[in-house]
């Protein structure tokens, strides 16, 4: 079994220590939550961990929406009533899919967004419910999870300490898809959408498609056609049809392009009419 | 780096590399009920509670076992007396190689402390971080519904 040679392990009292560290030792270090990353894919040149355990950032929040405290495994997520009432439980649909429970008890929310795996479930989630990250990098500031996932991709990389995820209207669901070799492999595809109807009419729409293979990402012009229209079944396959051609479909060892795009289809549409379910037995 | 932890109720100071995996710091210190099997965190073999929790010690870095609680199977029975979900377990016939059997026991444990009255498909779903290539998963189940009632009847979990 390969492991990483850590020199200096760190638990840092507060977020500004945590972050001159950071600053301090570069790319030799990395802030963990669980730490599963670092056993499961040994970095060379990682030399500094930066436990961000102490920081008591185990916590979820029913405040003006959701507020998830980084450090919050995916079990208290799940174990959590806020959960349950929130868009429908559905992170807690998504996390009862995401590995066992004996990683589940391990994971953090945190730590899963500062790794940001292409497969991961837990990202096109959090997409569709508008999720906002407070961060630090210096100062403390709020910025979306898709300014979150921008910047990481350019190399900047603020800690992040809470996810928020803003109130919901009543009306309003959401569901996920999950498609995987087996119940524990990652996912060969994975989408999630959102919706909240008012008299019939679409209002909002948020459609997220992951592991494509590449990181979950919105699937904006498929959202713009159900707007004010009735989502009923022929509305729902002409959306499921324009993120199947959209998608950033290719090729990898778990499925090929044309595979992946028809999954897109079924799921995108599956998670649709889901909702509509949802939304039918809560009027 | 030093670690200070808890290991079956017994304070340990050890000395660890950060980075290393928690299994072979408890494989190293004589503690042989955990497994070694993936390595990955899929097969379970490896389970431990940490802090109360089950989790696959080969994903655990030692320097976050620091301070930490550490429970093996080794340690859910009083000395030679065995927990009740390892009674089951035997009396179930719940093995067969017997590897994958003890992280199956710290996951049961993890489960029946959370939920004392679990239906089927909550103990399938709480030993689903658990593979087990020998049996069909059958009998596993059959014990810890054996070892809930069990311990419903001694009114606790037989470790208190």
């Amino acid at each position: 079994m390969t492991s990483t040679a850590i020199e200096q392990y760190v638990r840092p009292a507060s977020v500004e220590e945590a972050w001159a560290v950071l600053v301090e030792r570069g790319a030799a270090a990395r802030p963990i939550g669980g730490g599963i990353d670092i056993g499961l894919h040994p970095t060379s040149g990682l030399s500094t961990l930066i436990d961000l355990d102490r920081l008591a950032l185990s916590y979820l929040r029913d405040e003006d929406g959701l507020a998830i405290g980084a450090g919050t495994t995916f079990t208290e997520i799940l174990e959590s009533p806020h959960t349950e009432k929130y868009a429908n439980g559905i992170l807690g649909e998504v996390l009862q899919k995401v590995a066992s429970p004996l990683q589940r008890n391990l994971a953090t929310i945190g730590g899963t967004l500062g790794s940001a795996h292409p497969w991961s479930d837990v990202v096109p989630a959090l997409l569709v419910l508008d999720a906002r990250l407070r961060v630090y990098d210096g100062q403390s500031r709020e910025i979306s999870l898709v300014e979150y996932l921008t910047a990481r991709a350019t190399g900047d990389r603020p800690l992040i300490i809470e996810i928020r995820l803003p109130v919901k209207s009543r009306a309003s669901a959401g569901a996920f898809e999950k498609y995987s070799s087996t119940g524990f492999d990652v996912a060969t595809l994975n989408c999630a959408c959102y919706a909240a109807i008012d008299a019939g009419r679409c209002q909002t729409i948020r459609i997220a498609v992951g592991g494509t293979p590449s990181l979950a990402t919105r699937c904006l012009t498929a959202e713009q056609s159900p707007i004010g229209a009735r989502l009923d079944d022929q509305m729902i396959e002409t959306v499921a049809g324009v993120v199947a051609e959209g998608i950033d479909a290719r090729d990898d060892r778990r499925a090929s392009a044309a595979y992946r795009r028809h999954l897109a289809g079924v799921g995108v549409s599956r998670c649709l009419k889901q909702i509509v379910g949802r939304l039918e037995t809560m009027t | 780096m030093m670690i200070e932890l808890t290991i079956n109720g017994e304070r340990k100071r050890l000395d660890v590399n950060p980075g290393e995996k928690l299994l072979d710091v408890l494989r190293r210190e004589g503690y042989m009920g955990v497994k070694t099997g993936c390595g990955s965190g899929d097969c379970g073999a490896c389970a431990v509670l940490f802090n109360g929790r089950a989790v696959n010690s080969c994903l655990l870095l030692a320097g976050k076992a620091d301070g930490a609680d550490i429970v093996t199977v080794e340690g859910l029975g009083g000395g030679d007396a065995l927990h009740p979900i390892q009674e089951a377990f035997a009396a179930e016939g719940a093995v067969q190689c017997g590897y994958c059997t003890p992280g199956m026991i710290i996951a049961a444990y993890d489960l029946l402390s959370r939920n004392p009255n679990p239906t089927e498909e909550e103990i399938r779903i709480g030993l689903s971080g658990n593979l087990c290539r020998c049996t069909g998963y059958v009998k596993q189940i059959a014990a810890v519904k054996r070892a809930a009632s069990a311990m419903a009847n001694e009114g606790g979990d037989g470790n208190d």
